[in-house]
């Protein structure tokens, strides 16, 4: 068993100490009182004593005050409680082990509270290394998946400019008027992915949280669908929130970029033009947001490492501009510094894409230190 | 016919071009200026009927030109921001603007904005510019009744509630920020925490939108404020 490092105890935990210690030993000589006014059994008082030094060793720091307990509560027992009343005799049978019995007690208990608090102290320092690293590794791919993802729609539209340009009067009007509008398709493309990027500066890079402030899910919702109309008014999105009005801590220019991402993610690539459902369900700890299309699907090889700027695909029909790189990752760097987790899984028909929100401002500990697997999928 | 004339004060050529060619060819006049100087200057010997405010200028702040004249006239202004500058927006129009446009914008955004900062401000100028009535849809709003029906159902207001669609109403097509409608409707000392305004819109578009969440009347400008749509 490790024994933690030992540090001078700071006055605050000594007087902790001290007042968790006298207080339990109060209660417990109390309720020992009463109960033994009622039943006149000496070994249930024991046993409260041996009890209420157990809850000290719990909830105090360090060995000490436990075997303290132990001491007193022998002592007590002996005095006030067994025969002979009210006087120590220690000649009788059995206190050794009672004694004995209680110190291990507190020993072990001390022992097992020292080591969790160390644990756990070992665990948020891990947590923090582990953040770093994938903050570095999400950096990295970010990069790539910028050079590539902003190279190839500009390379677009140098190409059917100068194409217009130098080929003027070859063409005809409804041709001209097709390249104009490639090229306004690949500048809106464009925006979205310097906006998405933009989006990620607003994560304080120091500790990757962001700055959070209670907002109307259905108001952000609303306006990130708004928002996906301007560039695709053509797409159908129905949305449903749920009847009470939430209030969830958000950024929601971010988290609107995230809806934003994923709706266009299913516009682009489920292959299929009925419309997306947009569900939000209120869960005890937070919001989860559903986004479904009824598409192809996700390539069951990709589900693992979709959000990992690993997606960049060249589509089939040529479209390799719309990669899924940077959307989908900047979707997971955002939803993470939220304290949220963020997965996809293939339906019988088409995607669903999921990210949650905790509601309180930190999420529980027990979620984030399971690795949640980023790619759960059925078949 | 006497065409309107519209002021640019914007640095950018490409853009004071286009928003140029988009005036002109529907029907208003233009002056374009290059930076805040020049663009204030203008403002003072031609007397526009409509300024379009680009935020971030070469010479001097957008939020200093807007100030300055709104020191001596009430000609409507529109600011031009980035995507990202929100609380630029919400100052801009907290110190008089009367509406915003994020870049990129499209002309049909462009030229819908300009009418209703005009119709807006010519409704003020001209004594008679208490509207009776809003009608959108299905929608309407009896202002002398203070009746609201939606698809002639009547709809059941409280209050505040009711205070707080008509200030919207009157002001159809324009955006208003948190802090105004807060003023408004909560006087000027309210508290500046806008959660009760927003858990009262929350009702409000319970009782009138279909969806919530897929809102046809109000629409909500995040970090801004709310805009209803023109009847």
């Amino acid at each position: 068993m490790k024994t933690a490092k030992k540090e001078p105890m700071a006055l605050q935990t000594l007087l902790m100490n001290i007042l968790v210690t006298t207080v339990l030993m109060v209660i417990a000589t109390i309720a020992a009182q009463a109960f033994f006014h009622y039943s006149r059994n000496s070994t249930s008082v024991a046993m409260i004593y041996v009890l209420t030094v157990m809850l000290i060793a719990r909830y105090t720091t360090g060995y000490v005050p436990g075997i303290f307990a132990s001491l007193v509560g022998v002592v007590c027992v002996n005095y006030v409680f067994t025969y002979p009343y009210m006087d120590l005799n220690f000649t009788l049978d059995g206190y050794p082990v009672t004694f004995v019995g209680m110190m291990v007690v507190s020993g072990v208990t001390s022992g097992l509270t020292t080591r969790t608090k160390y644990q756990s102290e070992m665990l948020r320092e891990r947590e923090k290394m582990l953040m770093e690293a994938e903050k570095e590794t999400m950096r990295a791919n970010l990069l790539r998946a910028v050079s590539h993802d902003l190279r190839t729609p500009l390379t677009s539209i140098i190409g059917m400019a100068q194409t217009y340009q130098e080929n003027y009067a070859l063409f005809t009007e409804e041709e001209k008027l097709e390249m104009v509008r490639g090229i306004r398709e690949d500048a809106d493309w464009l925006l979205n992915m310097v906006e998405n990027l933009l989006s990620v500066t607003r994560i304080r890079m120091g500790d990757t949280r962001v700055n959070t402030s209670p907002e109307l899910l259905e108001e952000v919702v609303a306006g990130a669908v708004q928002r996906l109309h301007k560039r695709l008014p053509e797409a159908v999105v129905h949305v449903r929130v749920p009847d009470e009005v939430l209030m969830v801590p958000m950024d929601p220019v971010l988290i609107s970029q995230v809806i934003i991402n994923l709706l266009e993610n299913s516009v682009y690539h489920s292959g299929s033009t009925e419309p997306i459902d947009l569900i939000v369900e209120k869960h005890p700890d937070g919001v989860e947001f559903h986004i479904r299309d009824y598409g192809k699907g996700i390539p069951s090889d990709r589900l693992n490492t979709i959000f990992d700027g690993g997606g960049i695909e060249v589509n089939k029909s040529g479209d390799s501009h719309k990669g899924m790189g940077i959307g989908l990752t900047i979707c997971k760097t955002i939803v993470a510094a939220h304290r949220g987790e963020i997965w996809v899984l293939n339906r019988d028909k088409g995607a669903e894409f999921v990210f949650t929100l905790p509601i309180e401002g930190e999420l529980s500990e027990k979620k984030h230190t399971e690795q949640k697997p980023e790619g759960e999928y059925k078949e | 016919m006497n065409k309107q004339v519209v002021l640019s004060i914007e640095d950018e050529r490409n853009i004071g071009n286009y928003i140029e060619t988009i005036l002109m060819s529907n029907g208003y006049k233009t002056l374009k200026a290059m930076n805040g100087m020049s663009g204030l200057s203008l403002c003072t010997s031609h007397h526009p009927d409509l300024i379009l405010l680009d935020l971030g200028l070469p010479d001097v702040d957008g939020m200093e030109v807007l100030e300055r004249i709104r020191g001596f006239s009430n000609v409507p202004i529109i600011v031009i921001s980035a995507r990202t500058q929100e609380r630029e927006k919400v100052e801009a129009l907290d110190k008089g603007a009367d509406d915003y446009i994020t870049k990129p914008f499209g002309s049909e955004e462009l030229l819908a904005r300009i009418r209703t900062a005009l119709r807006h401000s010519n409704q003020v100028r001209s004594s008679a510019g208490t509207e009776k009535q809003y009608s959108c849809d299905e929608l309407m709003i009896d202002f002398d009744k203070r009746l609201v029906t939606l698809a002639g159902e009547d709809i059941h207001l409280t209050q505040i509630e009711y205070k707080l669609v008509s200030l919207l109403a009157k002001n159809a097509g324009k955006v208003l920020t948190y802090d105004y409608i807060l003023k408004e409707i909560w006087g000027p000392y309210a508290d500046t925490d806008n959660q009760i305004l927003r858990v009262n819109m929350a009702n409000i578009r319970r009782k009138i939108e279909k969806n919530p969440a897929e809102p046809h009347y109000i629409y909500t400008e995040i970090g801004v404020g709310y805009r209803m749509k023109e009847g």
